[in-house]
């Protein structure tokens, strides 16, 4: 069975159809790579994904191993294993990184049946986490992205990431606004959570993070559709040669 | 203007005479009086109250009152200082007095606290005091409806400090009225901490009026968390009487059922260099009430005075009203004044990013109204009694969702 299988998927915002019919299989281990344009529904099709609300599915469905995502509640989408890394986190005053961490991962162990984690155990696993990420372990006192620089904030994404250990992870634009030293950081946090029972959905402007993310699959999606699937050679040549020829395929 | 009066006051005047006091000379202020256009004491007024009785016997100190490691503690109970209770072992630079109640002046409500108030626990602070003292005032009715009027009276000598902690609860009863007033004077180049906690019973009463003078070189802070209680106040009125001194007035409040909670400040620059800080923030739910009234007074001598307020306010449903007045009243030129308020609601963009993450709806809402008042907590200055004063927040969100609602 496909770790996650979208089959058909159509969904409107504010009564305009932007995802037109997308089918799409993540096997354990594989990572997919999404590329587009800008404005085709990569950031719509995360949403959906994740349960935001404000977006209407009209047609088709999204599994998670098996289960129902499109009946579930985004929280609980979230503790079965969906892991969305958004292309721009919201900021959050007030509300520690650390409080917020902490608060993340005990409802994903409670979910599972695991007791609280130990406030000692919670450090140790942070300094860790922010170690291998080149992250300052002191950010974890600021409030939730607030004031982060773009990387910083793509970096806590990735951090939260590497945290909560997703069964499917999708990461929306990830790679956009960071230079390429923390281009490779993110990417080996990205390659070190790579395993038989996960995959990842790799959305992206660029090809340039492919260079770093070992993938198997690249899909062009195009006017909320996916107008191409292939290998590594299929992001190669959009570097090469851009996105007109599947524009206008798709328009 | 005239005040407007509720003249059925709720306590006899053959009662004071019987007490010897002289008749209670003023009343409730009534809705026509400005200050108190946004708190109605109708309710209040309506309830036949008897003065508290001193003697109650109370054993134990609340399980609702936080416990401040290494802290002093001072109880009164219906305003009488109880040395049973307490553990006055004050450590050095602070001496502990039961003083006469000052002369009735001011507003009614002093002057009732005057008429009625037992004794004065008063503190005079001569050196930097190591341990933070922490005063207690409980409110017991038991079997009738019951006012008390705790008196507390803080003197800072010259270069001296003092943390203080004050905590106003109540025992499960017939409902009461606390009307407690504090005089606190801090001297030259003294510093004075006084963090208070009103979380009352539910059916209390709670009018609170807190009297401060700041000298030169003078620093006040202070911190005012409404939790509980049917109608409560703390109005604070703070003169800057010396040049550079400062004062530090900010609050949290949250607020559910129909309880009504008011903070009314008012800051009198009255000579130059001095400055003034105010951030006050408030989650309201249910039906309840929130009102912030913040008045400054920069006087004509008060140049390069710093005066800044902010009041904020979140709504978690559509029940509750929030009413938020600043008035500014600058006759001096050269000053930099700034006020703000504003009131919203929960973001859902920050919703859907804590469910993003697994957190559940309750939990989520709880973490994100613990974030909005984190910006006033964290201006208390006391590391302990931050965490104790947010870990109060973090018991009431708690309570709150155990409650049917
Ligand atoms: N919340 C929204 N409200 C209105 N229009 C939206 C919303 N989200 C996306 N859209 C529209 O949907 C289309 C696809 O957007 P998006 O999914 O963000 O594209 P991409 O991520 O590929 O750049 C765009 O035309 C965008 O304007
Ligand atoms: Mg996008």
């Amino acid at each position: 069975m496909a770790l996650l299988e979208i089959k058909n998927l159509h969904a409107s915002v504010a009564g305009k159809e932007i995802l037109k019919g997308i089918t799409l299989k993540l096997q354990p281990g594989e990572v997919h790579a999404i590329m587009g344009p800008n404005g085709t529904g990569k950031s719509t099709l995360s949403n959906v994904i994740a349960g935001r609300e404000g977006y209407e599915v009209t047609k088709g469905e999204v599994y998670l191993d098996g289960q129902d995502v499109l009946a579930m509640a985004a929280d609980e989408r979230a503790r079965a294993g969906i892991f969305l890394a958004f292309q721009y986190p919201v900021e959050i005053p007030g509300v520690t990184t650390s409080a917020f961490l902490k608060t993340a991962l005990n409802a994903k162990r409670r979910a599972e049946g695991k007791p609280e984690i130990d406030a000692m155990d919670f450090l140790k696993l942070v300094k860790a986490k922010t170690a291998a990420l080149g992250m300052p372990y002191d950010m974890i006192k600021r409030a939730l992205n607030v004031g982060f620089s773009g990387g910083e904030k793509k970096r806590a994404e990735v951090l939260q990431m590497t945290m909560l250990e997703p069964r499917v992870a999708i990461l929306d634009e990830t790679d956009s606004g960071l230079d390429i030293d923390a281009l490779k950081i993110v990417s080996e946090g990205v390659n070190s959570l790579r395993s038989p029972d996960r995959a990842f959905l790799v959305i992206t402007h660029y090809q340039r993070l492919l260079y770093y993310i070992v993938h198997d699959h690249v899909h062009v999606l195009a006017n909320g559709r996916v107008v191409a699937s292939g290998g590594k050679e299929l992001a190669l040549e959009l570097e090469a040669e851009g996105y007109a020829k599947y524009l206008d395929a798709a328009a | 203007m005239k005040p407007s009066l509720i003249t059925t006051h709720p306590f006899g005047e053959a009662y004071a005479k019987s007490l010897g006091v002289a008749p209670w000379r003023g009343h409730l202020p009534g809705p026509k009086v400005e200050e108190w256009r946004f708190t109605p004491l109708r309710n209040l007024a309506k309830i036949a109250f008897a003065p508290a009785a001193i003697n109650v016997s109370v054993d134990i100190i609340p399980r609702t009152v936080p416990v401040i490691q290494g802290a002093a503690r001072l109880v009164l109970v219906n305003g009488a200082y109880r040395k049973d209770l307490s553990d006055a072992n004050l450590g050095k630079g602070i001496e502990l007095s039961h003083g006469k109640v000052p002369a009735k002046e001011g507003s009614s409500l002093i002057a009732l606290n005057a008429a009625y108030a037992p004794a004065s626990l008063a503190l005079h602070v001569t050196g930097a005091v190591k341990k933070i003292i922490h005063i207690i005032s409980i409110g017991a009715a038991e079997v009738a409806p019951a006012a008390l009027h705790p008196r507390i009276t803080i003197t800072a000598e010259t270069s001296s400090s003092v943390t203080l902690v004050e905590s106003h609860v109540g025992l499960p009863g017939e409902t009461y009225f606390s009307n407690p007033v504090a005089s606190i004077t801090v001297g030259e180049g003294a510093s004075v901490r006084r963090y208070v906690s009103v979380d009352e019973d539910n059916e209390a009463f709670h009018l609170a009026t807190s009297l401060v003078k700041v000298a030169g070189d003078g620093n006040y802070e202070a911190f005012h968390l409404g939790l509980g209680g049917a109608l409560t106040r703390q109005e604070v009125r703070v003169a800057l009487t010396g040049e550079n001194a400062n004062v530090r007035l900010n609050g949290a409040y949250a607020l559910n059922g129909t309880s009504h909670h008011d903070i009314t400040t008012v800051i009198d620059h009255l000579l130059p260099n001095c400055t003034s800080s105010q951030v006050f923030k408030g989650v309201v739910d249910g039906e309840s009430h929130g009102v912030y009234q913040g008045r400054i007074h920069v006087a004509r001598d008060a140049q390069k005075t710093d005066a800044r307020q902010l009041h904020k306010a979140l709504f978690l449903s559509r029940g509750p009203a929030i009413d938020c007045k600043p008035e500014l009243e600058i006759y001096a030129d050269d000053v930099q004044c700034a006020h703000g308020a504003a009131t919203g609601e929960i973001d859902p963009n920050h919703l859907f990013y804590l469910a993003a993450r697994g957190i559940d709806p309750e939990t989520a809402r709880d973490l994100l109204v613990e974030g909005f008042l984190a910006d006033a907590v964290n201006e208390i200055s006391d590391e302990a009694v931050r965490a104790v004063f947010g870990a109060a927040i973090g018991q009431w969100l708690k309570l709150r969702q155990a409650r049917p609602s």
